[in-house]
């Protein structure tokens, strides 16, 4: 007995439905539309407006002053070194740097807020437009930057059962707050489109990229509307995440909840349907969770902070820094695919990590097989490191040591197989040159001269008649089969090459 | 300008987080109309376009910034020390709806 | 040496470099006369007695040692209660911070006392600097020297009070809207407001920010001019303060070739005492050479209802950090977050900061902004305007700093007719601009009176010179008979 088919068969079913039965929307006909608000914290060494310390993870209040403490009598005073990075990020995102711009105070209540307002870049931020180009399911698509600013971030409260804590060790550190234009239409780009953002912050040296401790928190703005319609519908604020894969589930909830409920309310006022509102995505239930509406949303009172001269940035200025801008991501992802060889996605696998990005480069340098090379890294070495949980980096396995196992290879000095099991030895002993490895053991010791291979080609060819028939009778695996055995009894050190030879000239 | 009455009072109130008794926002109450009233005299002034850029800053030339060099001023011993409550080198507040 | 109370501060420097008087007795001597006099007037809130005689203690061990010693050597001073003593209290007359513990220096205080200044105490003032009288204070009022039923102005009420009865020598005053000025004029003593941006304000708790200045209170001109030389530096702190190095006053004792300006139209309704009072010190600006020329400020009438969206506005913000949190008073009957805020907002502040945070936040808030605090900016730009154009033509703008003498305590309770007590104050904190109070004399009910000396930005040392030729010519500066002792 087969079940029934839920849709399209019963439109009544359909107001019934459960969340279980999403995937059965026409997505087809319905267009997300996202905006993200990206905050990243800057790795400057001090505080954007404070000079306290600028580090995660140390024990609380101590790396505090009298501004991000919100002392009375204390007075802000500009880092000009965030300045600097906001400014590099700007130029990478081919945005416009504003000459002249100017600080905001932001007001509203909040225990992890030292003065209980924000100072922010509300009227005139330091960046302006800009876009990032990033590769969705094969495909590259470019995203437009609405604009970029520097603000302060706050405190953290912290919850307990009867009480709760505050720290203010984050308590301006200084933010660069990125707002995409609503150009966003599926959670794959919402992903793609902030890694790569992630990825330019990183390769400017703006922001460590650190999601877990929570360098970078991304807002999303989402609405629906149906394919072909112009205007914008109500839209939700989900906020904080601080995972890619959180933000591709919590968008495709929400656009689902979204299409959902004007589907089965299909006359009812878009607004009564989706209140604007805020939504906090839930780690530990992976499902947001509602902040608030808009009712009772603050009215922040933006007005320019009186503290602070507006801040003048010249050409001058501008033109240095762009000159240092090292190659981008995107640019190098281009590179990497047209000039070097690399499919997209371990183009891709290798960008998005600036560092493995640097050390792929560096052995390339020496080995220059950046196909080969790049398998090593991404697949060989990376599968070997995965239970260990750390990078190639982290283990210290020197980028000339990887590029001399595959120059070996290249070279015939070692057999792939044999490399394998020196790539396991080098994640043994990190720093042991792989020359060494095979060096001190004999098993590694390539067999290519013929005097040696010949018996063992013999003796195959003596033990496998019917293999040697069916090849000449055209079976090519048959072929293989002789070269693996004899790769067998030489244990992997017969050269594959001589061994071809030494075969295909027996059997003729 | 629009009638400043009991309602616009508290949500002024909301909006700075003050509570007060209530002769006092009686008396509040009073003196905000009166003043709100007084500046009504702004609808006298035409302000025509491209008024001035003068500011109380007009010495300033060049940015005003530090370098990026970390400096502990205050100890957690030093800041606690005023706290109205503190616990585990944390200020302490009554346990909180996550609502930001 | 009973009677060093009468001489100015920089004739006790002098006569403490000369040996003829140690610092500690110098510190003892006006310790004397706090405790002697201090709850009649209700200008001191804390006098630091152990602080000062030890740090007098060590200064007589630096002179006998033959070491240098500083500018203000020996002299003692009031700070104002509103900015910070490293590990001393600040109130900010507040009931809000009256067990807050300053985590660090004023510049300006750290500054005076590297010129070995004997820090004698904390002064009373309106709570937060709002008001004009000195009955703010959360904790007593202050009262006026020569009237103890009359106020000594605000919200510098303490610091001016302490310097015309002579309980200090030299006191520091902050001036937001004529917190300085108006409580020097009706004290009868010299109060200088600089430049904005002259004087660092790190340490000061700010109430108007881009309005506050800390300056000096003093008997003389010739003391007010040696602290400026002292804390009218660049602070790298204070990102608003003047990219400029100190200055040096020299003082002159006329005015050829001095322009004065006189805004005739906007000066029309003075009282008859404070129109003549006024105009008997122009003739004598004349006669020191200067020459009268009419100038248009008539945009100032507007003055006091852009200050007040301008400063309020400000204030809200910069007052919102004191919500019973990280330091404060919290209130005890706070139960959750919520109540914490509010009750302990409630409870720590006194009315009239209430009434300011409530109007600022009012005149920022989404539908009204635009019509009060982005108005006033601009017309605030017009009275930049206005100023400089007289500039064009004056050297320096003269106007009486009162609309009368000290009034009674209690007798003013519109809050309009309470802020129009600052109206010729105002407008040099809006236009940012040095201002001095000189005493012009005294009105019908021997009540001083003070003449203003409004300079351009910048002419610091212009507008003291000014000062210094007209109070040569006049020394109307006198004790009040109440505190005219013959001894501490």
């Amino acid at each position: 007995m087969s079940r029934p088919p839920v849709w399209p068969a019963s439109r009544r079913h359909s107001r019934m439905r459960s969340r279980k039965r999403m995937k059965d929307l026409p997505y087809d006909l319905w267009e997300p539309v996202i905006g993200l608000e990206i905050h990243a914290q800057l790795n400057t060494r001090s505080k954007l407006f404070s000079m306290a310390p600028n580090r995660f993870g140390d024990e609380p209040n101590t790396n505090i002053s009298y501004i991000c403490t919100g002392q009375p009598g204390a007075l802000p005073l500009l880092n000009k070194e965030a300045v600097r990075k906001a400014v590099q990020f700007g130029l990478a995102i081919g945005g416009k740097i504003s000459h002249f711009s100017t600080f905001d105070r932001k007001s509203y209540f909040y225990p992890d807020s030292p003065r209980n307002f924000q100072i922010t870049q509300f009227e005139s931020p330091l960046i302006r437009g800009g876009a990032v180009s990033a590769d969705v399911k094969g495909i590259t698509k470019t995203f437009q930057v609405n604009r970029a600013h520097l603000e302060d971030d706050a405190g953290m409260l912290k919850h307990f059962t009867n009480f709760a804590g505050i720290d203010y060790n984050r308590a301006g550190t200084p933010l660069i707050e990125i707002v995409s234009e609503p150009c966003i239409h599926s959670p794959k780009e919402a992903s793609a489109y902030a890694q790569a953002i992630r990825a330019i912050l990183l390769y400017v040296d703006a922001c460590d990229g650190n999601m877990e401790e929570g360098s970078l928190r991304i807002d999303a703005n989402i609405s629906v509307r149906p394919k072909g319609e112009q205007a914008l519908r109500p839209r939700v604020e989900i906020k904080n995440m601080n995972s890619f894969s959180f933000l591709e589930m919590a968008i495709a909830g929400e656009v689902s909840r979204q299409i959902a409920l004007y589907l089965s309310h299909p006359h009812r006022p878009f607004l009564e349907l989706i209140p604007p509102g805020t939504y906090r995505w839930d780690a530990d239930l992976k499902q947001t969770v509602l902040m608030r509406t808009k009712e009772s949303a603050d009215d922040y009172r933006y007005f320019p902070e009186p503290d602070l001269p507006p801040l003048l940035i010249t050409e001058d200025y501008i033109d240095k820094i762009r000159d240092a801008l090292p190659e981008l991501p995107h640019n190098r992802f281009k590179r990497y695919v047209s000039d070097l060889g690399l499919t997209e996605y371990a183009a891709s696998t290798l960008i998005n990590e600036k560092a493995l990005s640097d050390y792929f480069e560096e052995a390339n340098a020496i080995c220059k097989n950046p196909r080969l090379l790049c398998n090593w890294i991404t697949v060989e070495f990376a599968g070997r490191l995965k239970d260990k949980g750390k990078t190639l980096i982290d283990l210290g396995i020197p980028s000339q040591h990887v590029a001399k196992l595959v120059q070996m290879i290249d070279q015939h000095k070692i057999t792939s197989r044999i490399a394998k099991d020196v790539a396991d030895e080098m994640v043994e002993s990190p720093g042991m040159d792989p020359e060494a490895i095979v060096r001190q053991n004999p098993d590694y010791q390539p067999m290519d001269d013929t005097a040696s291979i010949e018996p063992i080609v013999d003796q195959v060819l003596s033990e496998n008649p019917q293999s040697v028939a069916d090849f000449k009778a055209g079976r090519d695996k048959a072929f293989a089969f002789l070269v693996g055995q004899v790769m067998k009894l030489t244990r992997g050190k017969a050269s594959p090459q001589v061994v071809n030879d030494l075969l295909r000239r027996k059997i003729q | 300008m629009a009638d400043f009455d009991r309602q616009t009072l508290e949500h002024l109130k909301k909006l700075c987080r003050i509570e007060c008794d209530e002769a006092e926002e009686a008396d509040i109450l009073n003196s905000l109309k009166r003043i709100i009233e007084y500046f009504a005299q702004f609808d006298e002034v035409q302000i025509e376009k491209g008024a001035s850029k003068h500011s109380v800053l007009n010495g300033m030339t060049g940015n005003r910034w530090r370098e990026d060099i970390p400096e502990t001023l205050l100890t957690r011993e030093e800041f606690l020390s005023n706290a109205p409550d503190q616990i585990a080198g944390m200020i302490r507040v009554p346990p909180v709806l996550k609502t930001q | 040496m009973n009677r060093m109370h009468y001489l100015s501060a920089i004739e006790l420097r002098d006569a403490f470099l000369k040996g003829e008087v140690t610092a500690q007795n110098i510190a003892q001597h006006f310790l004397k006369r706090i405790e002697k006099h201090g709850s009649a007037l209700g200008a001191f809130l804390s006098v630091l007695g152990p602080r000062v005689l030890l740090k007098a203690e060590a200064l007589d061990k630096k002179r006998t040692h033959g070491k240098p010693l500083g500018k203000l050597a020996g002299i003692p001073i009031a700070i104002k209660d509103n900015m910070h003593i490293a590990g001393e209290i600040t109130t900010c007359g507040s009931k809000f911070l009256k067990n807050y513990k300053a985590p660090f220096d004023a510049t300006a205080v750290r500054l005076l006392e590297e010129e070995d200044a004997l820090l004698i105490g904390k002064t009373n003032l309106d709570e937060f600097a709002m008001g004009s009288s000195n009955e703010n204070s959360a904790y007593f009022p202050v009262n006026n020297p020569w009237n103890l039923t009359r106020v000594p102005g605000g919200s510098s009420g303490g610091s001016a009070a302490a310097i015309s009865a002579r309980l200090a020598l030299l006191a520091t005053g902050s001036d937001t809207g004529g917190s300085i000025r108006q409580p020097a004029s009706f004290c009868g003593v010299v109060g200088f407001k600089p430049t904005y941006g002259r004087v660092s304000r790190y340490g000061l708790v700010a109430f108007g920010s881009s309005l506050d200045q800390i300056g000096p209170f003093a008997t003389t001109v010739a003391d007010a001019a040696l602290v400026m030389e002292t804390i009218g530096r660049s602070c790298p702190y204070d990102a608003t303060s003047l990219d400029f190095p100190a200055e040096s006053y020299k003082l002159t004792q006329d005015l050829k070739d001095i322009k004065i300006g006189i805004p005739n139209r906007f000066l029309e309704n003075l009282r008859p005492e404070v129109q003549a009072n006024y105009l008997s010190a122009i003739d004598i600006m004349r006669s020191l050479g200067a020459t009268a020329v009419e100038i248009d400020l008539d945009i100032l009438k507007y003055s006091i209802a852009v200050y007040y969206v301008l400063a309020t506005a400000e204030a809200s913000t910069n007052l919102a950090r004191f919500d019973g949190i990280r330091y404060g008073v919290r209130s005890p009957s706070a139960k959750n977050l919520e109540q914490i805020y509010d009750f302990s907002r409630k409870e720590g502040f006194g009315r009239e900061v209430k009434k300011r945070i409530m109007l600022g936040t009012f005149v920022l808030s989404a539908g009204f902004q635009d019509a009060y605090y982005k108005k006033a900016q601009k017309i605030r730009s017009l009275i930049l305007d206005a100023f400089e154009k007289a500039y064009e033509i004056c050297d320096a703008v003269i106007m009486p700093v009162a609309t009368s003498g000290a009034f009674a305590a209690g007798a003013i309770h519109d809050p309009v007719e309470m802020y129009l007590q600052d109206i010729f104050t105002v407008p040099a904190n809006l236009a940012g601009l040095p201002a001095i109070s000189v005493p012009s004399g005294f009105d019908s009910e021997h009540l001083p009176l003070g003449i203003q000396i409004i300079g351009p930005q910048m002419c610091d040392v212009s507008v003291m010179r000014y000062a210094y030729a007209y109070e040569q010519a006049t020394r109307l500066a006198g004790v009040p008979p109440a505190f005219a002792d013959e001894e501490p």
